[in-house]
C-alpha cells in the first residue's frame, strides 16, 4: 500500500483486462462527477478549523496563468506546535498550498494567488507585507537535500547573516551550533564545520536544510517531500527531528507517504484535484477517514 | 530458444557489424584532422623555429675620436651625435682589405651588417663611454640575405644570377667563418622590439603589446556588459515577454554575423561618428567587444541556465531577495562557465583580423605601443603584413609569429580548463 | 463497506481470503453448537463426544486467520476501512474461538449429564435459551458477512433477552434445587450449560459490535447504559 496511491486515479482503470469504451466514458463521467461534487462541498469534511490558529487561510484560489487553476477554495486552518500533513495524489496541489503559505509562489512568474492567508491574523499577501520577512518567519525545507556548495557552517550562518541576527562572529557562532544542534546533527559534524555541506550523506544534508531553515529562529517551517530522496534510516531520523522540533515550530509537511503522514502528523489534510476533501485528526483520518475519496486513497483504492 | 529470441540473435551480427563500421569511421575521421592538425604544426614549427636564431658578425671596431668626432670626456648629447656609421665603415674596410671594387664595397658597407649597426655601436659606446679611443671588438648584427644564407637558405650551387648573395660575399663569409667571427645566437631581437622594414630587426613585441591592449579593452567592456546583460535575461527578465524574446533573438543573430561587418560598423560609428583616434587599441578592442559580446552573453546563460533550480528555491526559502539570490548563490556557481566562455571568446577575438583591417590596425608602426590609444597592430595583422612581404627573410618570421600567437591561444584555452576545473563545484 | 477495488488485485484477494476464513470459522461455531445443543436435549453421547473432538478445527482456524492478518498487516500497513476490517477480524476470532469452547463445554455436559433427566419445564427452558442463542449467532454471523450495521444493531439488543432469559432459568434452577438437594448436580450441569448459552450469547453481542466498528468506525463497546442496550447510532 505505501506505494499504491491514487496519482494517477484520473487517467487509469483497472487492469482488468475488461476496459471497454464505454467503461472509459463512464470513469470521464465519473470525474467530472467527483468535481462536481468537490465544487458543491462548502468546505472540507472532518474539522477544518481551529480556534486561535497559527496559519488561518480561507478560501484560497491559486491560478498558475489565465487558465489553469491549481487550487480551488482551500480553506483550512493550522494548528500552533501542531505538525500537518498535506496528502493526495500527484497534481493535487498539496505543494502548491504549501508554497502559498510563505510566497515561494511569487518566484513562478504568471502565479496568482487570491483569498485570504492569515498569519497570526496577518495578511501575508497584503500589498504592505514584505516577502523576505515573511521567508524568514516562515522557513522551508525541499524535497531534495539542497544544501548550498558552502561549507557547512556557511550553510547555516547563511540566514543569521542575510537578515543580521547576529552582530559578531561568537554569537554567529552560538546560533551555528544552537542550529546544528536542535537539527541532531551537531555530534556528527563538529569536527569539520568548514568542509563543504554538499559532501554529507542525503539524510545529514537534509538535517543540514533544516538546522539552516531553524537558523534564522522561524515560527513555522514548511517541509516539501523532506524525505523521498532518503532511505529508510535517515527518513526515520528527520521523522524523529520533527517530532522534537513540534515544540518549538509549527510544521507543514507535504509528503506522498501516506505511512509518513501516519508516523509523524497531529492533523492530515488531503488534497484532491485542487480541493480540500478533508482535514482532521491524523488519528481519525487514518482509521475512520470521512470522505469516500480519502478513504480511497489512503486504502490505495481506485475510483 | 523462443521465436523473439531466435530473431534478435538472427539481427545481432548484423548489429555489431553496424557498430564497428561507425567506430572506424569516427576513428578514420579523427585521424585525418588529427593529421592535418599535425601537418599544419609540424610545416609552422619546421619555418618558424629558426627564426629564433639570428646571424651575428664579429668585427673589430677602432673606435678613434678622430674617425668619430668625439673625445670620452664629452657630453651625452655630442656622444649621440657622434659618426659611428664612419667608424663601423672603417672597420669593415680594414676588415677586408682586398676590396676596392666600388660596387663590392657599396656591398660591403650596406649589405654585410644590418642596418642598426650603428645603432648598436652608439648604445654600447654610450653606456661605456671610456670605450673610446680603444679597438673592440664587436658583434652585430648581420644582413637579412647574410641571415638567410647561413641558416642555409640559399642554395651555393645556384649560378651567381639567381642569388641574392654572390660570390665575393661567399667568400667574405667563408673568410668570417673561417675565423669563428660569424655565429647564431639567441633572436633577442624578435621578442624585444616591434615592426621593421629589415627584416632582421622586426620583432612582434609592438604587436604583442598590440594585441594586449586590444584584449584588455574587450574584456574590460564586454565582461562586465555582457554578464549583466546574461544576468537580467536569465534571471530579472520577464518569461514569454515579446520584446525580451526578440532581444534574445537578436543576440543569437549578432553571434553570427561576420566580423568584417564588425569592423565597417566600427569605422562609421567609433571613429566617424565618436571620433576614436584610429588604428589604436581602443577602438580595436571597441570593435572586437561588438564581436565577443554576444558570445560571452550565450556562454554566460547556459551557465547561470546550468545552475540547479534547487539552489535558487533554497536561497528564496532563506529569505534572500533576488538580487541577493543571483550574487551570492548563482553567478558564484556559474562563474567558471561564464569565465570559460569568456576566455574562448577572447581567444576568438585574439585571432580576429578583418575588422581590425577596417578600423586601420593594419599600419606599419614601428614603435611599441605604450596605452590603448598608441596606434598599434596585432599579432594576427602582423602575421598578415609579413607573409605580404617580399624579404625572404619574412617566410620565417611568419612563422615565428603565428607559433608566438598559437601559444598564447594554447595558454588560454588551457587557462580555461584550469578555471573549470578548479572552480567547478558539484551539487 | 467494499473490501474489494484496491490497485492491488492481490490486495484485494487477500482481504476477500482472509474475511471468507473467518465466516467459514463462523459456520463451524454454528455447526458446534448445534450440534452440542442436539446433543444435550437429546442426550446423543455420540454426537456430543463428535463435537468435542472437532473443537481443535475451531482453535486451528482461529491460528490460521491471525496468522494471515499479521502477515496482511505486516506486508500491506492498511489504513481505515482495510484496517478496521483486520482489527474486526482478529477480535471476532478470539470471541468465535471462546465460543467454540462454550459449545464443547456443553457438549462435555451433555456427556456427564448422560442417564440424568430433568424437569421438562427446565428442559424446555434451556432449550428455548439454547434456539435463542443459536438465532443470535447466526444472525450476528450473517450481519457479518454482510457486512450490515444496522442489523448488527438490531441483533446486538438481542442479548439483553438472552440474559433475561437466562436469569429466569437460573432462578428457575434456584427453586429446583431448594426444593431438593439431590437435584443440586444435576441442576448445576443445566446451570453451566445456561451459562455457557449465555456466554455465546455475549459473544454474538461483540461480534455484532465488531460489525458496527468495521462499517461505521466508531467503537461501542463498553458505551451501553447499566440497561444494557446497545446505543442508537
Amino acid at each position: 500500500m505505501n506505494t499504491v496511491t491514487l496519482a494517477n486515479d484520473s487517467m487509469t482503470f483497472p487492469s482488468s483486462g475488461t476496459t471497454t469504451t464505454s467503461s472509459v466514458n463512464k470513469t470521464d463521467v465519473d470525474i467530472h462527477s467527483v468535481v462536481e461534487e468537490l465544487k458543491r462541498a462548502k468546505q472540507a469534511v472532518g474539522k477544518p478549523f481551529l480556534d486561535n490558529p497559527k496559519f488561518k487561510t480561507r478560501d484560497v484560489n491559486v491560478y498558475y496563468n489565465q487558465t489553469k487553476q491549481a487550487i480551488f477554495n482551500a480553506s483550512l486552518d493550522i494548528g500552533r506546535n501542531e505538525v500537518i500533513a498535506m496528502i493526495g495524489p500527484s497534481g493535487c496541489g498539496k505543494s502548491t498550498y504549501l508554497r502559498c503559505l510563505n510566497r515561494m509562489n511569487d518566484t513562478i512568474p504568471g502565479t496568482k494567488v487570491t483569498g485570504d492567508l492569515l498569519l497570526d491574523g496577518e495578511d501575508i499577501y497584503a500589498k504592505d507585507q514584505d516577502p523576505v520577512l515573511l521567508r524568514a518567519r516562515v522557513g522551508m525545507v525541499f524535497q531534495k537535500p539542497n544544501p548550498f556548495p558552502k561549507s557547512i557552517y556557511d550553510n547555516v550562518a547563511y540566514g543569521p547573516r542575510l537578515h543580521g541576527l547576529a552582530v559578531n562572529r561568537s554569537e554567529l557562532d552560538d546560533i551555528v551550533e544552537q542550529s546544528l544542534t536542535k537539527a541532531g546533527l551537531f555530534n556528527e559534524v563538529k569536527d569539520r564545520l568548514n568542509s563543504p555541506g554538499t559532501g554529507l550523506s542525503g539524510g545529514q544534508q537534509q538535517r543540514l536544510c533544516i538546522a539552516r531553515a531553524i537558523a534564522v529562529s522561524p515560527e513555522v517551517i514548511l517541509m516539501d517531500e523532506p524525505t523521498s530522496a532518503l532511505d529508510p534510516i535517515a527518513t526515520a531520523t528527520i521523522e524523529e527531528l520533527i517530532d522534537e522540533l513540534r515544540s518549538s515550530f509549527t510544521i507543514c509537511i507535504v509528503t506522498h507517504s501516506m505511512q509518513q503522514a501516519a508516523r509523524i502528523s497531529q492533523r492530515t489534510a488531503y488534497f484532491h484535484l485542487g480541493y480540500v476533501v478533508e482535514v482532521n485528526d491524523t488519528n481519525t483520518v487514518f482509521t475512520n477517514p470521512g470522505h469516500r475519496l480519502t478513504e480511497n486513497y489512503i486504502t490505495g483504492r481506485f475510483g | 530458444m523462443s521465436n523473439a529470441t531466435a530473431i534478435v540473435k538472427a539481427g545481432l551480427t548484423k548489429r555489431y557489424a553496424r557498430e564497428r563500421r561507425f567506430r572506424l569511421f569516427g576513428l578514420v575521421s579523427i585521424v585525418i584532422s588529427l593529421s592535418f592538425l599535425a601537418a599544419l604544426l609540424i610545416t609552422i614549427f619546421a619555418q618558424g623555429l629558426p627564426a629564433l636564431r639570428q646571424t651575428y658578425i664579429q668585427l673589430p671596431v677602432n673606435l678613434d675620436p678622430a674617425l668619430l668626432a668625439v673625445n670620452a670626456s664629452d657630453s651625452p648629447e655630442l656622444l649621440q651625435k657622434a659618426k659611428y656609421a664612419k667608424a663601423i665603415e672603417a672597420a669593415l674596410i680594414e676588415r677586408f682589405p682586398g676590396v676596392t671594387d666600388r660596387k663590392q664595397k657599396m656591398a660591403l658597407i650596406r649589405g654585410l651588417l644590418s642596418k642598426s649597426a650603428d645603432n648598436e655601436l652608439k648604445s654600447q659606446v654610450l653606456a661605456n663611454p671610456k670605450l673610446i679611443g680603444s679597438q673592440q671588438n664587436f658583434w652585430f648584427l648581420a644582413n637579412d640575405d647574410i641571415d638567410t644564407y647561413i641558416k642555409g637558405n640559399i642554395d651555393r650551387s645556384l649560378p651567381e644570377a639567381d642569388r641574392r648573395i654572390k660570390d665575393f660575399q661567399l667568400a667574405w663569409l667563408d673568410d668570417l667563418e673561417a675565423k669563428g667571427q660569424i655565429e647564431k645566437r639567441f633572436n633577442t631581437v624578435f621578442f624585444t622590439s616591434g615592426d621593421s622594414r629589415e627584416p632582421e630587426q622586426a620583432g612582434v613585441l609592438g604587436a604583442l603589446m598590440g594585441s594586449f591592449y586590444t584584449m584588455f579593452v574587450t574584456l574590460a567592456l564586454s565582461f562586465p556588459l555582457a554578464v549583466a546583460a546574461a544576468i537580467y535575461l536569465e534571471e530579472f527578465a520577464p518569461k514569454n515577454n515579446p520584446l525580451v524574446d526578440f532581444i534574445e533573438v537578436n543576440i543569437n543573430n549578432l553571434a553570427a554575423v561576420p566580423s568584417i561587418v564588425f569592423g565597417l560598423l566600427g569605422l562609421a560609428v567609433f571613429i566617424q561618428f565618436f571620433g576614436v583616434p584610429r588604428s589604436t587599441p581602443l577602438v580595436g578592442g571597441l570593435v572586437l567587444s561588438l564581436q565577443t559580446l554576444p558570445i560571452i552573453i550565450i556562454a554566460a546563460r547556459a551557465a547561470l541556465k546550468a545552475v540547479p533550480p534547487s539552489i535558487r528555491q533554497a536561497a528564496y526559502g532563506m529569505g534572500a531577495s533576488r538580487m541577493q539570490t543571483v550574487f551570492h548563490h548563482t553567478l558564484p556557481l556559474a562563474m567558471p562557465g561564464i569565465l570559460t566562455g569568456t576566455i574562448l571568446g577572447m581567444a576568438h577575438a585574439l585571432g580576429e583580423t578583418a575588422p581590425l583591417l577596417m578600423v586601420g590596425m593594419v599600419a606599419f608602426i614601428m614603435s611599441v605601443p605604450e596605452g590603448i590609444t598608441d596606434p598599434a597592430t596585432i599579432l594576427p595583422v602582423q602575421i598578415y603584413l609579413w607573409s605580404d612581404s617580399p624579404e625572404r627573410a619574412f617566410v620565417e618570421k611568419t612563422s615565428a609569429a603565428i607559433i608566438v600567437l598559437l601559444f598564447f591561444l594554447i595558454l588560454m584555452n588551457l587557462l580555461a580548463v584550469l578555471l573549470r576545473k578548479k572552480f567547478e563545484r558539484r551539487w | 463497506m467494499d473490501i474489494g477495488h484496491h490497485t492491488s488485485q492481490q490486495y484485494n484477494h487477500e482481504l476477500e481470503d482472509v474475511r471468507n476464513m473467518a465466516l467459514q470459522m463462523g459456520g463451524l461455531v454454528e455447526e458446534q453448537l448445534n450440534k452440542a445443543m442436539r446433543a444435550l436435549m437429546e442426550s446423543d453421547s455420540q454426537l456430543a463426544e463428535e463435537v468435542v473432538n472437532s473443537d481443535y478445527k475451531v482453535n486451528r482456524l482461529e491460528v490460521q486467520i491471525d496468522e494471515v492478518c499479521a502477515k496482511i498487516i505486516a506486508r500491506r500497513q492498511p489504513a481505515a476501512s482495510d484496517l478496521r476490517l483486520l482489527i474486526s477480524i482478529i477480535k471476532s476470532v478470539t470471541d468465535l474461538e471462546r465460543m467454540g469452547d462454550e459449545a464443547e463445554k456443553i457438549a462435555r455436559y451433555a456427556l456427564t449429564s448422560q442417564g440424568t433427566s430433568s424437569p421438562a419445564s427446565l428442559h424446555s427452558s434451556l432449550r428455548h435459551l439454547g434456539n435463542e442463542v443459536r438465532d443470535m449467532l447466526r444472525d450476528a454471523l450473517d450481519t457479518m458477512a454482510r457486512m450490515d450495521a444496522e442489523k448488527a444493531k438490531v441483533v446486538g439488543q438481542s442479548d439483553e433477552r438472552i440474559d433475561a432469559e437466562f436469569d429466569y432459568l437460573s432462578r428457575e434452577l434456584l427453586t429446583h434445587m431448594m426444593e431438593d438437594p439431590r437435584n443440586i448436580k444435576q441442576s448445576l450441569n443445566t446451570l453451566w450449560c445456561a451459562r455457557a448459552l449465555e456466554r455465546i450469547g455475549d459473544h454474538s453481542r461483540n461480534i455484532c459490535e465488531y460489525v458496527i466498528y468495521l462499517v461505521e468506525g466508531k467503537d461501542v463497546r463498553h458505551t451501553a447504559p447499566k440497561n444494557g442496550t446497545i446505543p442508537a447510532i
